[in-house]
């Protein structure tokens, strides 16, 4: 790219070639108003908020469409350009039920904040509008299309993010409403719930259910931290008041997910109902009691110095703890092992990122479900499908991304595959602990042109085998040690093992909790410092994102001292 | 043997009065008398005036009958093909049935003769016989190009004749193939736009239910000067006759060899495919059109990229409007000084009208570019209709505008009327007499764009609706002045604003209407 020398309001600003007016006019701090434009989405030029003037163009240009060139000359703020924008604020706000002080973006809100810029302090034309309805159909956003401007802001980027096309907009002109596949309500369409759309909303259109009218800007704080609810690990910025958990949003521009992000990364774990065990239990006259740490500690320590012991943990907690945790089963000369599987090092090809699914033009797909476990991986997937890379699965049960596949094949014929892939440029092989030994050896001779991305189904897998731990079953040791962190329903040990003294470090009651003869709190997901490793390889901070319970201890610290004390 | 052969108007107006029942009747009597292996019944495209439809041409004589019912169908066989006698009352005109058909009543050596180019055989063939478009010098003008003409040659010859797009905008056509062929990316595209729904505008529905091979040549013939192989015509869906003319075209074209693979033999294959349009006026917008080819929702692209650059999939393409198209072949068969004689310096050829309104005739007109709009309703409209006094003609489509009485001489070309502030528009030519309300005129044109606004961009979509409302207010005497002043900055606004040429059009009647009858709009006025 080559650089561009133009003037924006008399002042000359450097800008590279394929920029827009836009563009060159942020990064040299110039504000224009936009609505409909996004710097993650396509330019859209439809709002018409960002016209402006160029010397020896005919009319207004949009700045958001408009290429930058040598020697040009823009105005951002002539007395045309604010009419204009004047007149489609005026027009917006006449069209919908824009009554700010009962909207819950009100202070937020991008619509107002323009009309605040250009000084809209009263309606100018009659509002027809009707009442339009208010979708709820869906657990965690709501769509009130009463507050819709019809930027289509939500429309791009379930498209070109998501690649997901749930939403678009039907009928047209002034009957025009957002809809969901064939105008169904949004909750039974296939939307995701990913919450992209909410967050690309410019106004109060788009709501987050927990945390409407929950706090401004101004009032929440904001936290960047990584997701740990699977092992891609996306950016997260964890928006928090008083102490409370508000929302997350994606972080544009961050890797590796550059601000898409799923149900259970946005939504799900800020519905947590299970109930929490605040304080260390031990088992007394066969019923577990709250204790305190020193003597929860020094009873689990008494029957590690007995040998016999088994660790067993989920890798869904920090570096730290993983390491802790290898340490003091090292110390106490017993097994320690992962309770998840670990998807196997195929041992060729480059260790691809999340950006090379995009520039692919091949992707194979084996053993794994992207659209089902590591969701964000699966909607690179369909971006990438939908820029017209061959997308292959390989599998013997049902994978959600069949639908987008160009082609599925069983196992048997992996070999269909490797074929097809012969004369692609960039091959990515996606692929979890299903993968077979017939799937593996197929793709070897690929060579440079193959980069793989494994995606094990622990969180924090990477972080797990760094640690030295591996996979293993329970093996009928006297003393078992089960860390689950934060363990979800599915994964959850659920019976206790015949007799054997078990001693659970855990965030929720569950089962196996109960069943136990000392409990450990564990931090959850927000209250955790330290690292975690994402799938790339790459260790990124975990932040304390609100404070632990006051008997909740961190699970390093916690098997640190345990280790103390043998 | 076949020795006469007799043609009955196809077209919807024509079929909505009878035309079908004539032919069967003109069948039925031809079997009575034993005529039916010496005399060939087919269907015609419309011939011009409304007022003589359903019209039966009897040749080789060229005659023309007209308005036939199923009994005078009947009379015209018992009489002309069975005893050979004329049936002089039923004969269109004097003029007409002694002179070629396109002249219809004008001598062709005056200014205001019809002259036609792009509907010489319109009316005169059957469009659903390749060979009878072949007899009248079809695909002539591919085969001397293919045989004897580069593709430069081709385009260089489009170039110099100067002509314009004539959907309206009169882009130079010339100038659009270059920006394609010099473009480095391959395939090339040709489309054609069929989505003719400019109100009150049929020409190209007339041109291709007339002539269809006429679009097929001009279309193959782009594509041999772009180094396109391959063509779309996207036709308005509601033309479903026009649409199965044109698919009967093409098929008959390829087993002739006159499209498809290799055509005539030499290394240019072109291949056409017809695409019916859903019903939205908005995709008569080139890059509407393109997305809803795409199979994407219509709505305008952003520009730049233009579709010679990124147009149909991506690729460099040529949009042509039909009756561009339809002036391809008669300019490769007869170059470019031919064209250029015809019409005016700055816009040669010919601009096919639709006339209808308040005028006596109403109808299809080809006229050469320069008449003005008195000679126009004057000559072959007949004169108003009543003896009533002009007030104003739209001439419709997104760059059409309201034409008062002070520019009825006005040469109608597009440099022309741009110099004078209006435009040429798509064709329509909607007369309206002194009794006509311009406010009610603007009322119904601005409901037209309201519904059908894409609904992409702000002003279209909040603006048309404003705009209809203020001039509801108005027709009922509920504004008051400030509310006329507000139309008016609405209607500026709008039209400064908007993304694509609807939304630009749109409130243009409100400021012709304005500028030139704005008392008409103040007599409304509550204060």
């Amino acid at each position: 790219m080559s650089e561009v020398r133009l003037t924006i309001n008399n002042q000359p600003v450097t800008g590279l070639s394929g920029q827009t007016i836009l563009e060159a006019a942020q990064a040299a701090g110039v504000d224009i108003p936009v609505l409909c434009s996004h710097p993650a989405l396509s330019a859209w030029g439809a709002c018409r908020m960002c016209v402006v003037e160029v010397k020896g163009m005919r009319g207004l240009q949009t700045a958001c469409t408009c290429p930058i060139a040598d020697g040009m000359e823009v105005q951002t703020e002539t007395t045309a350009a604010v009419d204009v924008r004047k007149f489609v604020l005026e027009l917006l706000f006449s069209e919908r039920n824009h009554y700010c002080m009962f909207c819950q973006m009100s202070g937020d809100c991008e619509l107002q904040d323009a009309a605040y810029r250009y000084g809209l302090d009263h309606f100018t034309y009659p509002r027809p509008y009707q009442k339009l309805s208010v979708d709820a159909s869906r657990k965690y956003f709501i769509m009130d299309h009463n507050r819709c401007i019809l930027c289509t802001r939500c429309v791009r980027a379930c498209s070109e993010i998501v690649a997901n096309h749930t939403l678009d907009v039907r009928a047209r002109g002034a009957d025009s409403m957002i809809m969901a596949d064939l105008d169904v309500p949004f909750g039974e369409s296939s939307c995701v719930e990913c919450g992209t759309c909410l967050q690309v909303c410019p106004t109060g259109a788009l709501i987050d259910a927990r945390s409407a009218y929950g706090g401004r800007e101004k009032d929440v704080v904001h936290t960047e931290t990584t997701c740990m609810q699977c092992s891609v690990g996306c950016a997260l910025d964890v928006v928090t008041r008083y102490n409370r958990l508000l929302r997350v949003d994606g972080i544009w521009g961050s890797e590796p997910n550059d601000g898409l992000l799923c149900v259970d990364g946005r939504f799900a774990p800020l519905y947590e109902e299970r109930k929490r065990v605040t304080s260390p239990l031990v088992r007394k006259d066969g019923k577990l009691v709250e204790a305190g740490w020193d003597e929860a500690l020094s009873t689990v320590a008494a029957r590690f110095k007995a040998g016999g012991v088994q660790g067993l943990t989920t890798c869904a907690t920090t570096n730290e703890a993983l390491e802790a945790f290898a340490g003091l089963f090292a110390k106490a000369k017993g097994e320690a092992g992962l309770l998840e599987p670990v998807a196997p090092v195929l041992g060729y090809g480059t260790t691809g990122k999340l950006a090379d699914i995009l520039d692919a033009d091949f992707i194979v797909v084996a053993g794994a479900q992207p659209l089902d476990y590591q969701r964000v991986v699966g909607y690179f997937i369909q971006r990438a499908a939908d820029h017209g890379a061959t997308v292959a699965v390989i599998a013997d049960t049902e994978n959600s991304l069949t639908k987008r596949a160009t082609m599925t094949v069983s196992y048997a014929d992996a070999d269909q595959v490797a074929k097809a892939a012969a004369d692609a440029k960039k091959i990515v092989l996606v692929y979890s602990v299903g993968i077979k030994s017939r799937v593996i050896a197929a793709f070897r001779h690929l060579g440079d042109r193959l980069y793989t991305l494994a995606l094990s189904p622990g969180r924090n897998e990477r972080g797990a085998t760094a640690a030295g731990l591996k996979h293993a079953e329970p093996n009928g040791a006297q003393t078992r040690f089960f860390l689950l962190g934060e363990q979800s329903e599915d994964q959850a040990l659920t019976t206790k093992v015949d007799g054997a003294f078990t001693v659970v470090q855990a965030s929720y009651l569950s089962p196996l909790v109960e069943g136990a003869d000392v409990v450990l709190p564990t931090p959850v997901w927000y209250e955790r410092t330290g690292h975690t490793t994402d799938y790339a390889g790459v260790v990124k901070p975990v932040a304390e994102v609100l404070p632990k319970p006051a008997a909740v201890r961190d699970d390093a610290e916690v098997l640190s001292a345990l280790a103390a004390m043998l | 043997m076949i020795r006469s052969t007799v043609l009955v108007s196809g077209d919807p107006i024509s079929l909505s009065r009878g035309a079908e029942d004539t032919r069967l009747a003109i069948e039925a009597e031809l079997a009575f008398y034993g005529l039916e292996d010496e005399v060939r019944v087919g269907y015609t495209g419309r011939v011009n005036r409304t007022d003589v439809l359903p019209v039966v041409v009897v040749y080789p004589e060229g005659i023309v009958y007209g308005p036939v019912s199923p009994e005078t169908g009947a009379t015209i066989v018992s009489e002309h093909l069975y005893k050979g006698r004329k049936v002089e009352h039923l004969l269109v005109s004097a003029e007409v049935a002694s002179a070629e058909i396109d002249t219809l009543g004008v001598a062709e050596d005056t200014l205001y003769a019809q002259k036609r180019v792009v509907l010489k055989r319109a009316g005169t063939i059957d469009p659903y016989s390749i060979d009878e478009y072949i007899a009248y010098d079809g695909y002539f003008a591919l085969g001397k190009a293919l045989t004897s003409m580069t593709p430069g040659e081709v385009l260089d010859t489009v170039k110099s004749s100067g002509l314009q797009g004539r959907g309206g905008a009169g882009f130079p056509t010339g100038l659009k193939w270059t920006f394609v062929a010099q473009q480095p990316e391959s395939p090339r595209y040709i489309v054609c736009n069929a989505d003719e729904s400019e109100p009150g505008t049929f020409k190209d529905r007339l041109i291709v239910e007339g002539d269809p091979h006429a679009v097929l040549e001009g279309m193959a013939l782009a594509g041999y000067a772009v180094g396109a192989s391959e063509g779309w015509i996207y036709i308005r869906g509601e033309y479903a006759m026009a649409k199965d003319i044109l698919n009967h075209a093409i098929t008959a074209a390829e087993e002739l060899n006159l499209l498809g693979d290799n055509i005539m033999g030499t290394s240019f294959s072109f291949h056409v495919h017809v695409h019916a349009g859903a019903g939205a006026y908005v995709c008569g917008e080139e890059t509407a059109l393109l997305n809803s080819l795409e199979g994407e929702r219509g709505i305008p692209r952003i520009r730049p990229p233009y579709p010679t650059v990124y147009g149909f999939r991506g690729k460099p393409t040529v949009v042509n409007n039909v009756e561009t198209l339809a002036n391809i072949a008669p300019i490769i068969l007869n170059g470019a000084d031919w064209f250029r004689a015809i019409g005016t310096e700055r816009s040669p050829g010919t601009k096919v009208y639709t006339m209808l309104g308040d005028v006596a005739l109403s109808g299809l007109v080809e006229a050469p570019m320069g008449t003005t709009l008195r000679e126009i309703i004057g000559i072959y409209g007949g004169g108003m209709k009543g003896g009533k006094a002009f007030k104003a003609a739209q001439t419709g489509g997104s760059s059409g505008t309201i034409i008062p009485a002070e520019l009825l001489d006005v040469p109608m070309d597009f440099a022309s009327m741009r110099e004078k502030g209006v435009g040429l528009g798509s064709g329509a030519l909607l007369v309206c007499d002194e009794d006509t309300d311009i406010v009610d005129l603007a009322y119904v044109l601005v409901r037209f764009f309201k519904t059908e606004s894409c609904g992409k961009c702000t002003p279209c979509r909040v603006g048309t609706a404003q705009m209809l409302e203020a001039l509801d207010r108005l027709r009922k005497g509920m504004a008051r002045r400030a509310d006329l002043e507000r139309l008016e900055e609405i209607a500026t606004y709008v039209q400064q604003a908007s993304f694509c040429g609807l939304g630009q059009a749109a409130p243009v009647p409100i400021l012709t209407g304005l500028q030139y009858f704005r008392s008409e709009f103040e007599s409304r006025l509550r204060d």
